[in-house]
């Protein structure tokens, strides 16, 4: 009678901890389910930056192309009014032109054709990415491993969440063995 | 007050990762070891042995992981790959147009003329760049920096 109060007790105060714990780690999971899913799929899109490319015709001839004033006739043929930072060239016909607010135009003269890029840092997401890569201060990745702890926490306190026929110790056991099984499946596909 | 978290919460996450001031990776650069990319790569086999700082325009970036970018030279159509393991330092892919200062020891890396077409149209695939294989006319020896700290300096706009 007494150890059942006390296992009772201890029950309720582990519930407790797992419930606050769970609360906790909201934002945190968020943060790296969200950065998760948008660094898996990098070879597909560019999780940090949104891009957009425009392709423009350009009529610019080789002594233009050689003259002072080349990068002020680009901008008047391509309507565009950003200052310039500077500009490469890449070979004798590529040419690369950095305007303010992440703009770059290549420049192709054999083409006759100019590429304007528009980088912009997708706001809240690269923020989580950045903390997902660990891109930040070494205190981040100490305060992972805490976080990293705590989700060890709720999966091993979880196994005392439930008790009776829909515990873990019986048939819904099933599925922490599934969970336990996928992953592993996965090393012999 | 709800609304107010999330707004707050939003708001902080979006400044997070807009702030432009100058950004210094690992160490950051010794500016007392510079050396011009042009003098480096001509007698690159004088410099192998000992840390350097390059300066240069930053003229591409790896626009995945930013584990890479290319400086451009103080010499016509030249520059000088910086490379990092993925993850030891990640450069802004905005970051273009911008100067950085790169400390670090040079590396050469032989290619066979197929090793060095694979590589060069990787790299140009990366930068979503132009390659014309015909470039390529045989074995090579290419050299990338491989550094303990990077300075980008942003110019105001």
């Amino acid at each position: 009678m007494k150890r059942t109060k006390r296992s009772n007790g201890f029950v309720r105060k582990l519930r407790a901890l797992h419930r606050d714990i769970g609360y906790f780690c909201i934002g945190m999971t968020a943060v790296f389910s969200i950065s998760g899913l948008a660094v898996n799929h990098i070879d597909d899109w560019n999780p940090n930056y949104q891009v957009d490319l425009s392709v423009k015709k350009i009529s610019i001839n080789k002594t233009q192309q050689n003259s002072a004033d080349l990068d002020q006739l680009i901008l008047q043929q391509l309507e565009i009014t950003k200052k310039i930072k500077t500009n490469f060239w890449e070979s004798e016909s590529r040419y690369k032109l950095f305007l303010e607010k992440d703009t770059t135009v290549f420049l192709n003269f054999n083409q006759q054709q100019a590429t304007i890029e528009t980088v912009t840092p997708r706001p809240i997401i690269a923020s989580f990415n950045k903390l997902h890569l660990n891109e930040v201060s070494q205190a981040w990745v100490y305060f992972s491993d805490f976080f990293a702890i705590l989700l060890l926490f709720l999966a091993i306190s979880a196994l005392f969440m439930v008790k009776g026929k829909n515990s873990v110790w019986g048939i819904r056991g099933g599925w922490v063995v599934a969970g336990i099984i996928v992953p592993l499946a996965f090393l012999f596909i | 007050m709800k609304t107010f978290a999330i707004t707050a919460l939003l708001y902080f996450f979006s400044f997070a990762s807009s702030a432009l001031e100058n950004k210094s990776f690992g160490t950051g650069a010794n500016m007392d070891k510079l050396v011009a990319i042009s003098t480096l790569l001509s007698s690159p086999n004088n410099y192998l042995d000992q840390e350097v700082t390059v300066a240069g325009t930053i003229v591409s970036v790896c626009s995945k992981r930013g584990c890479w970018m290319k400086l451009a030279s103080d010499k016509k159509f030249q520059t000088l790959r910086i490379k990092v393991k993925d993850g030891d330092m990640v450069f802004p892919f905005n970051a273009r147009g911008e100067k950085a200062f790169a400390t670090g020891k040079l590396f050469p890396i032989k290619l066979s003329k197929a090793k060095a077409i694979e590589y060069f149209a990787h790299l140009a695939e990366e930068a979503k760049e132009e390659f014309d294989p015909s470039s390529i006319t045989g074995e090579m020896t290419i050299y990338q920096l491989v550094p303990t700290g990077v300075t980008i300096e942003y110019q105001q706009s």
